[in-house]
């Protein structure tokens, strides 16, 4: 059953939020050993907060459209009183006193959320192996990355533990996971999910998104967590269409999608390229029409632009855990001591690696030279993916130049791993939706997955998009499924 | 130029962050490996383009000027590493100054 | 040549604002005898994930402040981050305004009328204040203490920082300066303006020119928390400069804090140069964009400056330029004075009272004028009284003295005061003069004769009446009667 049936069935009293929630724990219990996709279970909460949702529907009142939808979200999010660690030393015990606004959202609609999901450190990373606690696993294969930073939330929609998950989106966090695990992932435009409550990373470039293996729960889900915040500053008030209703259009004619003819000289494994090739068919099937759009300087410039500005802004966000108020506090003798061994005992590699570098563009002397050339950059790249969007609904692309990598395979080389990203962090420093689809499986059984991006507030056209791709390829199956459960 | 020992010590420093003898080295290489990635920039046209010119729909949101008293201080003080009363304690300030610091670690 | 060696002094004035709740979060701004730690929230905390949302009404007080001084509205103007870590800065940096200040430019006079000049005015912008420390030592000093305490009720609340050209230059110039931005601010009723509590903040980058008249090396003092400590601390920073460059000891360009007890300027060691604070463009806070409407309508609400009001008051009212001068150092004053005179009191007669009785009150009571008993209509009742002529001066503050501070009315007052002024009249009073007369025949007898063309012996004789009549007696109506009698 995906989001939206579950939620059918415990509005119209057919199945309980307590046996939907029982069933969803029993699943994680069976195989979470070996995919290690949770970091904090909340399961006993969650078995009360379903209770809660059936006594709604007995006291006949409308629990909300995700009724006794069980959801994971990942460990950045806010929950008052429950454990948010970030994947990080630092906040290991720490308990936040309020909620993030997307978790309350979430509970306002009914869903039930079963527990905090494993991530890189602080959202730094794309193989979940920088959480300080241990690495996610790919649900297709075990010795194999999830992605990341959102691995943990990505793997558990994979496994069906959960129809929905939340993670967050720095630089392809949600879409890169979402391929390696054959998942949907959407990341908003920004401005469109509220990131208060959200611990951030890099501000300008984080936003809160779902996991699903349905298009219809991902637009399920668009329609609870989109909403304008006056708790975020740059939550943007425009108003927001029913994400449901860019659904069940019968073809894609009239829409017109763009192949970047820069990328295509861009070494990307086979499997993906034939993935591609596999999905524009579909939509060409399907009545869309496909137009060459220019990108000339995106994915040169966009790796080191984005290098430069998310550890600046990282930096910065992550200099408040000094061990005064919250958080890992070392012994210390004095002030200066206690910052220097809490923060060097509480951050894992990547994120000092981030910190650094991102201190040292802003610090004086080099501001000009990295930080506001890049920025420069990043102005550059957003007008060249508007000039694109001037001739195309949309652009199909890859998510990733290559299938999920083994464990341990770039941790000596960092720059390595950070291409991984090469093709979702331009749509960050643009701003842009992005949503990434399985479109098949490689021989060896990985997930082989696809990123439609579309301009500002294009949410809509994505989702109309990877319908009709869901209505050909039908919905991406569980891991694990035939094996273990 | 490359980015030295001396520069990782600077700039740890002024992120309060301690490195060790050993990290210093890898550090160095990533730091040095990440600004070599951006010379490509360099040879990007960026001629007249206002680094802040990025579209944005919510300029000029605010708030009104109301109070509203927040009930979650106890849950705050409750978790702090080192309260005392009211108030989150800490130790010993020698100098705030950056330098002093460095000075004392050659 | 050789030029004398001039004073070269700058001001950097931090206001903090008068909203009720702080700059990004709707926690309260009233953190004096708060207990500590109690106006937070995530987002004054700096906790992981909370956001800031600018306060419009800090908006709106920091660009009347600035069309006050006539500066130059930045219509489209961003926060910044100025990153350093201390105890009193949750997130490890300060929301403030840095490339693009809220306002540039402008000027506030210092001096009187002739001598007056204009102190031209950098920038002004907004940023956020800090928590507060509490050292452990005894003495409360940072040296001598083994572990501070934070109190975050402080932290947030909002600032402006205006920031003068270098071009004061004398301490009593700097002085004039910053009482004159006080009263600025407390007549747009944007801040209470309070030095000792800190609401107003003044550091001051002093230098001497060179002897060709160069630029010399600039000190900058701190800790100076009233109008006095800051003439002394400048007077002081002045003649340690001299002496020092008398010797040959170059200046060092460093922060000095004043020692108001022991009345010197104390290097700190810290170096303030070696801050390297990272500002960047604060991505969470959206561009601060103004509408020009939005800066009309705050034009609109200026009400009128302290200075043009002195100048009507001398100009209209025919008051002295003291006189003028006491009456608008505070708002509440000049309105208290204004309403007296729409009640129909004189001008200088109104000037005189407030100055004088009405603002004893207040310091004997240690209260302001907005608790003031009396409201201008009543003492400009009052005051009437002694323009008619019913009132010596001597008893109508008697009675005003009675109507504070047992909170009578007039009536009841003048009553208690035994001066029902006419109470002695008509043919009373006209019975006791005849019999005064009586007594003081050689005196009426040279007045008849012409010998008291002063009019000092018939001042004599009123007198006399008005001592019988124990003072209760019309002084006009004793003259008149007095005139009567002997003109017959």
């Amino acid at each position: 059953m995906n989001a939206a049936e579950m939620a059918k069935a415990v509005r119209e009293a057919k199945i309980s939020a307590v046996e939907i929630a029982e069933g969803a724990i029993g699943r994680i219990r069976l195989i979470d050993s070996d995919v290690r996709a949770l970091l904090t279970p909340l399961f006993e909460r969650a078995l009360e907060k379903a209770e809660e949702i059936d006594r709604k529907i007995e006291l006949k009142q409308d629990p909300g459209p995700l009724a006794g939808v069980p959801v994971i979200v990942k460990d950045n999010l806010c929950m008052r009183g429950q454990v948010t660690t970030c994947g990080s030393r630092m906040l290991e015990n720490w308990r936040p006193p309020y909620d993030a606004s997307v978790v309350r959202f979430l509970e306002e609609a009914g869903a039930v959320i079963l527990g905090k999901a494993n991530m890189d450190e602080f959202a730094m990373g794309s193989s979940t192996e920088n959480s300080a606690f241990f690495p996610t696993a790919n649900p297709w294969d075990l010795e194999r990355v999830p992605g990341g930073s959102s691995g943990g939330s990505a793997a558990a929609v994979a496994c069906g533990y959960v129809p929905l998950a939340l993670g967050s989106d720095t630089g392809g966090s949600i879409r890169q996971p979402a391929a390696f695990c054959g998942v949907y992932g959407l990341k908003p435009t920004y401005g469109l999910v509220s990131r208060f409550g959200l611990v951030a990373f890099a501000s300008s470039l984080d936003q809160v998104g779902p996991f699903a293996r349905s298009v219809e729960d991902l637009a399920l889900a668009m329609n609870v967590l989109s909403k304008p915040d006056p708790a975020d500053a740059t939550s943007s008030w425009t108003t927001r269409p029913d994400y449901a209703a860019f659904l069940g259009r019968e073809n894609l004619k009239g829409m017109k999608v763009g192949l970047v003819s820069e990328f295509e000289d861009y070494p990307v494994q086979s499997e993906i390229t034939e993935a591609l090739a596999r999905v524009e068919s579909i939509l060409r099937e399907a009545g869309a029409e496909f137009v060459p759009v220019s990108l000339p300087t995106t994915i040169e410039a966009g790796l080191p632009c984005y290098y430069i500005l998310a550890p600046a802004e990282a930096s910065s966000n992550l200099a408040r855990y000094d061990g005064v108020r919250y958080g890992l506090s070392a012994e210390a003798e004095s002030l200066m001591d206690l910052y220097m061994k809490t923060r060097g005992l509480g951050f894992g590699p990547e994120v000092k690696r981030r910190i650094l570098t991102g201190t040292y563009v802003l610090s004086s002397g080099y501001y000009d030279a990295y930080y506001l050339v890049a920025q420069k950059a990043r102005i550059r790249i957003s007008r060249e993916f508007r000039s694109a969007f001037e001739g195309a609904d949309m652009i199909l692309m890859p998510t990733t130049p290559t299938l999920p990598f083994r464990k341990g395979e770039h941790q000596d080389d960092p720059i390595q791993m950070y291409l991984s990203d090469v093709f979702t962090l331009p749509v960050n420093l643009a701003g842009l939706p992005g949503l990434s689809l399985n479109a098949g499986y490689s021989k060896s059984g990985l997930p082989v997955g696809v990123q439609f991006v579309g301009p500002k507030w294009g949410e809509g056209t994505l989702l109309a998009a990877a319908e009709a791709v869901e209505r050909v390829l039908g919905k991406p199956t569980c891991a694990f499924g035939g094996e273990k459960a | 130029m490359p980015i030295g020992k001396d520069e990782i010590l600077r700039i740890a420093n002024l992120a309060r962050l301690f490195v060790s003898e050993e990290e210093i080295g890898p550090l160095q290489r990533h730091l040095n490996g990440i600004l070599e990635h951006f010379e490509r920039l360099k040879e990007l046209d960026l001629e007249g383009i206002d680094p802040f010119a990025f579209e944005c729909d919510t300029a000029g949101s605010s708030r009104q000027d109301a109070v509203s008293v927040w009930p979650g201080r106890e849950d705050v003080l409750a978790q702090a590493p080192n309260r005392e009363g009211d108030f989150f304690r800490v130790p010993r300030i020698l100098d705030e100054s950056d330098e002093v610091h460095l000075d004392e670690c050659r | 040549m050789r030029k004398p060696r001039t004073p070269v002094i700058g001001l950097e004035i931090h206001v903090q604002m008068k909203t009720e709740s702080k700059l990004f979060c709707a926690c309260s701004t009233d953190y004096i005898g708060a207990v500590p730690n109690t106006n937070v929230c995530p987002v004054c905390l700096g906790l992981p994930g909370a956001l800031p949302v600018v306060n419009r009404k800090a908006v709106e007080y920091a660009v009347r402040t600035a069309l006050a001084l006539g500066a130059r509205i930045g219509l489209s103007t961003r926060f910044h981050r100025k990153n350093y870590f201390y105890p009193d800065l949750p997130k490890a940096y300060q929301i403030s305004q840095y490339d693009v200040p809220l306002a540039e430019g402008g000027r506030l006079p210092v001096g009187e009328e002739e001598k007056r000049k204009w102190i031209p005015i950098t920038r002004l912008h907004l940023e956020e204040d800090a928590g507060k420390l509490v050292h452990s030592a005894r003495d409360g000093r940072l040296g001598n203490s083994e572990y501070s305490l934070v109190d975050y009720n402080r932290g947030g609340v909002p600032l402006m920082e205006i920031v003068t050209e270098p071009e004061l230059s004398t301490p009593s110039e700097a002085r004039d300066f910053v009482s004159r931005l006080r009263q600025l601010v407390r007549f747009l009723g944007v801040s209470d303006g309070d030095m000792e509590k800190g609401s107003l903040r003044v550091d001051a980058n002093v230098s001497l020119t060179d002897p060709q008249g160069g630029l010399g090396t600039k000190v900058e003092i701190k800790n100076m928390n009233s109008l006095r400590s800051l003439e002394r601390a400048l007077e002081f920073e002045i003649a340690r400069q001299e002496e020092c460059l008398e010797r040959g000891e170059p200046i060092r360009q460093e922060t000095r804090h004043w020692d108001d007890g022991k009345g010197l300027t104390r290097g700190i060691r810290g170096k303030e140069e070696a801050h390297d604070y990272r500002y960047f463009p604060d991505p969470d806070l959206p561009p601060l964009v103004l509408s020009e409407a939005f800066v009309e309508e705050q034009r609109r609400l200026l009400p009128e400056l302290p200075w043009d009001l002195k100048e009507r008051f001398v100009l209209q009212l025919g008051l002295s330029s003291e006189d003028a001068s006491t009456l608008t150092e505070l708002p509440g004053i000049a309105r208290y004075f204004e309403g007296c005179v729409r009640e129909g009191a004189s001008p200088n007669r109104a000037a005189n009272w407030i100055r004088t009785e009405v603002m004893r009150f207040l310091n004997e009571k240690k209260t302001s004028i907005e608790n003031f008993p009396l409201s201008p209509e009543k003492l400009s009742r009052l005051l009437a009284r002694i323009d008619k002529g019913q009132l010596s001066t001597t008893l109508a503050k008697t009675v005003f003295e009675r109507m504070v501070t047992e909170n009578l009315d007039e009536d009841e007052a003048l009553e208690k005061a035994g001066a029902i002024a006419g109470k002695v009249s008509g043919d009373n009073l006209r019975e006791m003069v005849k019999k005064v007369l009586e007594k003081e025949g050689p005196t009426v007898e040279e007045i008849k004769s012409g010998r008291d063309s002063k009019g000092k012996k018939r001042s004599f004789l009123c007198g006399l009446v008005m001592r019988e009549s124990k003072g209760q007696a019309d002084p006009a109506e004793v003259a008149k009667v007095l005139e009567d009698i002997l003109d017959r």
